[in-house]
């Protein structure tokens, strides 16, 4: 029940069109542009405006599909920080490099979107890939997959990329892989209850220079704090855990957070919209098919524990349906904003409202 | 698959009665139950809950993957293994021995017919009984991981296998 929480969410858009399971969402960093993945092989990609004097919320509207022409589901996508760049990882085993053919970025009169060409299939995984992420530089593409491997590419120009790396520390499947806001440091999440931490070291190759125990069950997804110094993870295990850094190459355990009844698939990581002791807003969703929206402070003195208090909750948020995906809108003048994605192959766009 | 035989020689039960009453979820094999097809259920007095019974009689038939006998002789499901809550179904299945190579393959043809029977506003959940395998935990974690099921069911010579499992089934809904 919604009881006495100082927050709702608002439904502000309701985003149908996949034919089967949606599994992720990912918001263009620079363009107004949200995308979504799905179980049907397909990319669809939603284009917003903010109100204005003829309308009061923001408006999305549809403004392109691709058919991708993965043989399987498409379970991930991520934009590159230039906006300009989308990768897919499908169950497949491949990922697609996907840009715009109309390179010239002339948008007609109309605001159609130009078509999005495949402009390298990178193949190397075994068997499906899972979770597919760019560096804060966009130099960097990490993937991973049911094989047990990460996979670190250098983006090269002309849509080249090289391997820099194939990781195999975890013992099981990969289930995430997330890159730090500003650093060059790569967490991964597994079905092996674990999350470990790589960096490239400049003489030799990537490495993993941590791993996280503590999950009882498959690690799911994994959010940095917006400004890098904590990192969120989300289980099987019906928990949310935050990790402190607490050295350049250090990460302790401080929170915990409980709040949801089946598996949280999908944790997101939002600069919300508070004050300056906040850590900013977390989501999380799952297969209660219930959002749950934290806000996260650090004690004045930075030394005492972490505080979280729930600002909005709601159940059924994709009708009976498992949740697959959340993702904050990374525009600060639509910092209350995020996107979900659900088994009923429907994207939801969601409005924190508070009193 | 390996030519292997977990269990070279089961023992078979006999079969218990059936139950008289029919699933309303039973009408066809789709995926979905139509709205078409189905009686209008408006009023809300008309819901039933679905009771042990009704979900036993949609899994019982399921054929063993190495052995010419339903899940139900080699008692391997039983009504009694299966729980009920709200729009939450948990059913336990018991390997005829503790190492069964087929556990997972046994566990996700379940999950396949109630998936493929049931509305869905049920999560369900399908689990070993406990001390019956010896990789009871990791063969659990499997069947209840929802994307290595979804993925498993792209996969073409699993679902192969496994609708060779489900075969019996079709002919169920006749008796």
């Amino acid at each position: 029940m919604d009881v006495d929480l100082p927050c709702k969410l608002e439904l502000i858009a309701d985003l149908q069109g996949h034919d089967e399971r949606a599994w992720q969402v990912a918001w263009n960093p620079i363009k107004p542009l949200l995308a979504s993945c799905s179980a049907d092989k397909s990319v669809r990609l939603y284009s917003y405006r903010a109100p204005d004097h003829g309308c009061d919320t923001v408006a999305f509207s549809h403004v392109g599909t691709i058919p991708t022409g993965h043989t399987k589901a498409v379970r991930s996508i991520a934009w590159a920080p230039s906006g300009n760049t989308l990768a897919t990882g499908s169950f497949d085993s491949n990922i697609g490099i996907w840009e715009r053919e109309d390179a010239s970025d002339s948008e007609d009169a109309r605001g159609k979107v130009a078509d999005w060409e495949c402009v390298t299939l990178l193949e190397g995984h075994e068997t499906e890939c899972k979770s597919v992420g760019y560096s804060s530089s966009g130099t960097l593409l990490a993937t991973c997959s049911r094989d047990k491997t990460v996979w670190i590419w250098e983006v090269k120009p002309d849509a080249d990329f090289e391997c820099m790396g194939v990781l195999m520390e975890h013992s099981q499947d990969v289930k995430c892989v997330a890159w730090h806001p500003s650093e060059e440091i790569l967490a991964s999440a597994s079905y092996d209850d674990t999350i470990k931490l790589y960096i490239d070291d400049p003489s030799e190759d990537w490495y993993c220079f941590s791993t996280l125990p503590g999950h009882k069950s498959t690690v799911w997804s994994l959010a940095w704090s917006p400004r890098g110094s904590y990192l969120a993870s989300s289980s099987d295990d019906l928990t949310i855990r935050i990790w402190k850094r607490v050295d350049e190459h250090t990460w302790k355990f401080v929170l915990e957070l409980k709040g949801h009844e089946r598996s949280i698939y999908s944790i997101s990581w939002g600069a919300g919209r508070a004050t300056s002791e906040s850590l900013g807003w977390l989501t999380t969703t799952g297969g209660d098919g219930k959002i749950n929206v934290w806000e996260i402070n650090e004690s004045p003195s930075s030394k005492g524990p972490l505080a979280a208090k729930l600002l909005a909750s709601t159940s059924g948020a994709h009708d009976v349906n498992d949740i697959n995906s959340v993702s904050w809108c990374p525009r600060p003048d639509h910092a209350d904003m995020f996107a979900t994605a659900g088994d009923d192959g429907v994207v939801k766009v969601w409005r924190v409202v508070c009193q | 698959m390996t030519g292997e035989i977990f269990n070279a020689n089961p023992t078979v039960y006999a079969l218990s009665k059936r139950s008289t009453r029919k699933s309303k979820f039973e009408a066809g094999r789709s995926l979905w139950v139509d709205e078409h097809d189905q009686p209008k259920l408006t009023d809300e007095s008309d819901i039933e809950p679905i009771d042990q019974d009704e979900i036993f009689d949609l899994i019982r038939s399921i054929a063993d993957p190495e052995h010419p006998n339903s899940l139900e002789e080699l008692r391997v499901v039983s009504a009694e293994q299966i729980e009920i809550g709200h729009n939450h179904i948990l059913v336990e299945f018991t390997p005829t021995v503790p190492h069964c190579g087929m556990s997972t393959l046994i566990g996700l043809s379940i999950r396949v017919r109630l998936m493929r029977s049931l509305p869905q506003r049920f999560k369900v959940d399908i689990r070993v009984k406990p001390g019956s395998h010896q990789s009871e935990l990791a063969v659990n974690k499997q069947l209840n991981d929802k994307e290595r099921v979804a993925a498993a069911l792209e996969n073409a010579t699993l679902v192969g296998t496994l609708e060779k499992c489900l075969e019996p089934v079709g002919e169920h809904g006749s008796l």
